[in-house]
């Protein structure tokens, strides 16, 4: 399957400032790759250069091995979802949809059906003759993708597409998004600062920081694995604690800690602990110290699909857990008992400051 | 068990409505009022002048009551005036369109702090009087005026060229005036634009010639409807510059109510003109905006 | 309904009019039309006459009968007399904007009967005359209208006014019509001669400032001006002289707006202005215009220079028309509507 994307060292500096540094990144044909990172990363700076909207100061895109980094915006058959729309606001929906079919010479009835089957595909063909201005934002979100993919273009780059919808739409829309890609198999490059949206989509992440790539994985791996304390903390609910080094291993608050891997950081380095709200269990074998945290509960809130209880270390630091509701309000804890919590092992996760 | 959502003690649903709708209607009326002085303003200085006009027209020089004001418009001159006002005024705005889209256009790329300074230039003309203008542009244009020299000297022409004294004359001291009355909308209109659309028709494919005729200048246009609407207003009644340009024979309706008023002191044959003017300028705006929906884009196909 | 339409129109006036009011009843406002010509007249004719009978002289700016009409139409204008055209005086004087001239104080002798009018009386002349380029023309230059009708025997580009007045009575003299038949205006020979001359004429002035300016850069070789502005252009050294030979006199004029409270003061403020002593000062101080009282030129010697110069010397006058401004205030309509028709493409 063609379509393979090399990103080799793309450096780009607004003065002194480098928005992009050295960023190299491989795509694989068919894949949904998310590139995830706070506000002012450097996301969509890359993504336009992949567009050719930005010229990078350095570096080489290939697709199939022939560069691509050359080749002006309208050649690069790239469809784009903005951030925006950037629909065309004196065309109708049809005539934007049919926009890039009817500049690649396409007329007639082709024209008509291919805009109509994109249109069927984002569920917008009963609206196809409104004025943009008339549609609401999920509608105009759709239109875009519509008028992205009705040229089968070799990737798919979308900037944020989501984030002017509300919750409820934007996850309804994230399926969408999802069994579309599924269907179509176009190569798309995805950016969101919303990690849980980067999470349910993504085929693979790569978490940008300051114009890094910091790392790169499978959904699984970026939530599980973290590199540092940045990943970790910038993907789910995350908390931390700090963890002793010494001569017979770790040590929490000044108990034993068994943790998955062994703790590789550099001399001097402080690891710290990853701790996940879903990952704390309260029933445990009261004889196993290891692992163990004795803690306060200090608030329990029911949210609905799940208690949100807060506890409180004995140095002050605060954790949440999560408990599902299936038990009903019976065998919580009460507020202001003390109460332990185990950690199993194979979610102790160590990171460092940097990595 | 039926389930009682009453407050205990409150005997039934309306309570308070009256009150409530009492409220509601005492704030829309300080709204209103708020817009009082406004609307006094306007009656004060535009309906209610039109409405005099349009009063007066109806009335002789003596006061009698009369349609001589308008059956005298049939004479040649009047409908020849009439004629040569709107075209004038067309063949200016047009003028203004070609001059004017490239330099907003231009202007509209540039940054801020460029297109400001730029802009100067622009608005220069503002800032000397009309009549100034007008001799100047005498100077330059006039048979012996610097560019016939110019052209005489070079020896690109042999006799003089009539730049002036005639409607070219008239066409080009008016472009001067009115320039920047179409720029500034239009430049407005085009500094809106988000340079996202640019980079979306790019994205579908278009070439940057594709992309600007397509998607800027569609976009531009509502600013474009604008200028060209203010300038072609503005030309109607102009008439300092095509008396003077034009060499005395480019007529303007302008003219004819000044002399209306000024010479014959026949108010009612000056407001008549004045009448006709305003409800052709106001069908001409009306098909103008019908034609080119200068207010939205919706429906637009 | 028209009175009351128009008095709406000017209440506001009526504030400056108060101030007026309140001053010192010998205190009298005189309008004209400003600029150089006001400067002039008011040192010439104006101020020595309001020395003579004690009053204090204002002088204020209009921009012709219509804002004369307005300061009548307040009711209490702010103008006690304005300095006007003479047809401007006539059309004025027909609407009844002013108050009738006494002539037991105003001695009409020795101004045309034409214009000593009920209403108003003229103060002083200028002349329409014709003015060429001597480079063009060198020694054989066009000696009248006629001349300047005969494309022929004098080629070159020509310019009238856009308004009709002195146009209608110069095309009549270049048709053949003789000086003394010029009125009443034979309105459609006049046009017809228009109409012939047309293709020659390059330019049709709009203001005086307009007509020097083409005469001194050359941009057309003869045309109908008037004598004080073709002066300047004689004097900045351009190669142009003109002649009196059927020039068109014309006149200035004054009037008293009804409802002014210094009628008495104004009627001798008038009488002096009018009067041959006061009259005799326009040939030395203001070149190229002339008294309207014929009796100027026996109440003092004027040199021979100045006798060529003026306008309105006997000698000089001998060779002109006289306009006739009543004739213009009835027709004015028609005939500016018909002359502007002619003239438009
Ligand atoms: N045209 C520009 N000039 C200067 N700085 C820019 C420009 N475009 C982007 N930047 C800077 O580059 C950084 C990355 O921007 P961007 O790629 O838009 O971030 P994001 O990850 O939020 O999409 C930001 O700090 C931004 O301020
Ligand atoms: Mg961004």
């Amino acid at each position: 399957m063609p379509g393979r994307v090399e990103i080799r060292n793309i450096r780009k500096a607004y003065g002194s400032f480098l928005a992009l540094d050295d960023v190299s990144l491989d795509i694989a044909p068919g894949e949904f790759l998310t590139l995830l990172g706070p506000s002012g990363s450097g996301k969509t700076t890359l993504l336009n250069v992949l567009a050719g909207f930005v010229r990078p100061d350095s570096g080489s895109i290939t697709i199939d091995g022939a560069e691509f980094l050359l080749l002006p915006p309208h050649k690069r058959n790239l469809g784009m979802v903005f951030q925006n729309y950037a629909l065309f606001p004196h065309m109708s929906v049809r005539r934007n949809v049919g926009y890039p079919l009817r500049l690649r010479g396409v007329s007639g009835a082709e024209l008509d059906r291919r805009v109509e089957e994109a249109l069927g595909l984002v569920q917008m063909a009963h609206l196809a003759d409104r004025g943009v201005n008339a549609l609401s934002g999920g509608q105009r979100q759709r239109v875009a993708l519509a008028r992205a993919i009705v040229f089968e273009p070799s990737i798919l780059l979308m900037d944020e597409p989501l984030s002017a919808l509300d919750k409820k739409l934007r996850e309804h829309m994230q399926l969408e998004l999802k069994r579309l890609h599924d269907r179509l198999g176009t190569t798309t490059v995805y950016v969101t600062h919303d990690q849980r949206e980067a999470l349910t989509l993504s085929d693979r992440i790569a978490v940008v920081n300051g114009g890094k790539i910091v790392q790169l994985g499978t959904p699984d791996e970026i939530y599980d694995r973290p590199k540092n304390k940045f990943v970790a903390d910038f993907i789910g609910e995350t908390r931390f604690l700090p963890v002793e080094t010494g001569a017979s291993g770790a040590l929490l608050y000044g108990r034993p800690l068994r943790t998955r891997d062994d703790w590789k950081g550099a001399t001097g380095e402080k690891p710290w602990l990853v701790i996940r709200p879903e990952r704390l269990r309260w029933k445990g074998d009261e004889s196993q110290t290891a692992n163990r945290i004795e803690a306060e509960t200090t608030d329990i809130i029911y949210q609905g699909d799940s208690y949100l209880i807060t506890v409180r270390m004995p140095d002050g630091a605060e954790l949440d857990l999560r408990r599902g509701p299936d038990l009903g309000g019976k065998d919580l804890p009460e507020r202001g008992q003390p109460i332990q919590l185990w950690l199993d092992r194979e979610h102790t996760i160590l990171v460092a400051d940097k990595s | 068990m039926t389930m009682v959502l009453n407050h205990p003690g409150i005997a039934d649903a309306d309570h308070n409505a009256d009150a409530l709708k009492r409220q509601g209607s005492r704030e829309r009326r300080v709204l209103a009022s708020l817009t009082l002085p406004g609307a006094i303003l306007i009656f004060l200085v535009l309906i209610l002048p039109i409405g005099w006009l349009f009063w007066l027209s109806f009335f002789g020089p003596s006061g009698e009551p009369t349609l001589e004001n308008y059956t005298r418009m049939l004479k040649p001159i009047y409908v020849r005036t009439f004629i040569s006002t709107f075209e004038v005024a067309g063949l200016v705005t047009l003028v203004c369109v070609l001059l004017g889209y490239p330099v907003a256009y231009l202007l509209s790329q540039l940054s801020e702090r460029t297109a400001g300074l730029l802009m100067i230039f622009v608005v220069l003309p503002f800032w000397t009087s009309v009549l100034v203008r007008t001799y100047a542009w005498l100077v330059l244009l006039q048979r012996t005026g610097l560019v016939n020299t110019w052209l005489i000297d070079a020896g690109v022409i042999s006799t003089p060229l009539p730049l002036v004294h005639n409607m070219l004359g008239t066409v080009i001291g008016m472009v001067h005036v009115m320039l920047p009355f179409l720029i500034l909308p239009l430049y407005a209109s085009m500094r809106a634009i988000d340079s996202v659309y640019m980079r979306a028709a790019a994205n579908c494919g278009a070439t940057p010639s594709q992309a600007f005729r397509q998607v800027f200048l569609p976009m531009s246009l509502p600013g474009l409807a604008a200028g060209v609407a203010l300038v072609f207003v503005l030309c109607l009644g102009f008439f300092v510059t095509p008396a003077l340009l034009g060499g005395g024979r480019v007529a303007m309706w302008a003219m004819q109510i000044a002399n209306n008023i000024s010479v014959y002191g026949n108010w009612g044959a000056a407001s008549a003109l004045g009448v006709v003017l305003l409800v052709v300028t106001g069908i001409i705006l009306y098909v103008f905006k019908r034609l080119f929906r200068v207010d939205s884009f919706e429906g637009v196909r | 309904m028209h009175k009351s339409v128009k008095r709406g129109l000017i209440t506001a006036t009526a504030w400056a009019v108060l101030s007026t009011t309140a001053m010192a009843a010998d205190t009298l406002t005189l309008a004209g039309l400003g600029g150089k010509v006001q400067e002039d007249l008011t040192a010439t004719l104006f101020k020595p006459s309001a020395e003579k009978i004690g009053a204090e002289l204002r002088t204020e700016s209009h921009d012709g009968i219509a804002a004369v009409r307005v300061q009548v139409q307040s009711g209490a204008p702010g103008w006690d007399v304005a300095h006007l055209g003479a047809e401007d005086c006539a059309i004025g004087a027909a609407e009844g904007l002013f108050e009738p001239i006494d002539y037991s104080v105003v001695n009409g002798d020795g101004i045309p009967e034409g214009v000593r009018a009920k209403d108003w009386i003229a103060t002083n002349t200028y002349s329409v005359v014709l003015a060429w380029r001597t480079d063009k023309y060198g020694d054989n230059p066009p000696k009248d209208w006629k001349d300047f009708w005969d494309v022929e025997k004098f080629p070159g580009r020509r310019a009238l006014s856009v308004y009709p007045q002195e146009m209608m009575e110069i095309a009549l003299l270049g048709d053949g019509v003789e000086r003394d038949k010029v009125y009443p205006l034979d309105t459609k020979r006049s046009l017809a001669a228009l109409e012939k001359i047309k293709p020659s004429v390059s330019v049709w002035w709009t203001s005086g400032a307009q007509s020097a300016q083409l005469l001194k850069d050359g941009e057309v070789d003869m045309e109908a001006i008037w004598g004080s502005r073709i002066a300047g252009v004689i004097a900045d050294g351009a190669p142009v002289k003109f002649t009196y030979q059927d020039g068109v006199i014309g006149f200035g004029c004054v009037a008293i707006l009804k409802g002014s409270k210094n009628v008495a003061a104004a009627q001798k403020l008038v009488a002096n202005i009018v009067s041959p002593e006061i009259q005799a000062r326009i040939p030395t101080m203001m070149g190229y215009y002339g008294p309207s009282n014929k009796k100027a030129f026996e109440a003092k010697q004027f040199s021979a220079d100045v006798l060529t110069q003026s306008n309105a010397s006997p000698e000089n006058a001998a060779k002109q028309v006289t306009m006739q401004p009543t004739w213009w205030s009835e027709n004015i309509q028609d005939v500016q509507e018909d002359f502007k028709n002619l003239i438009v493409q």
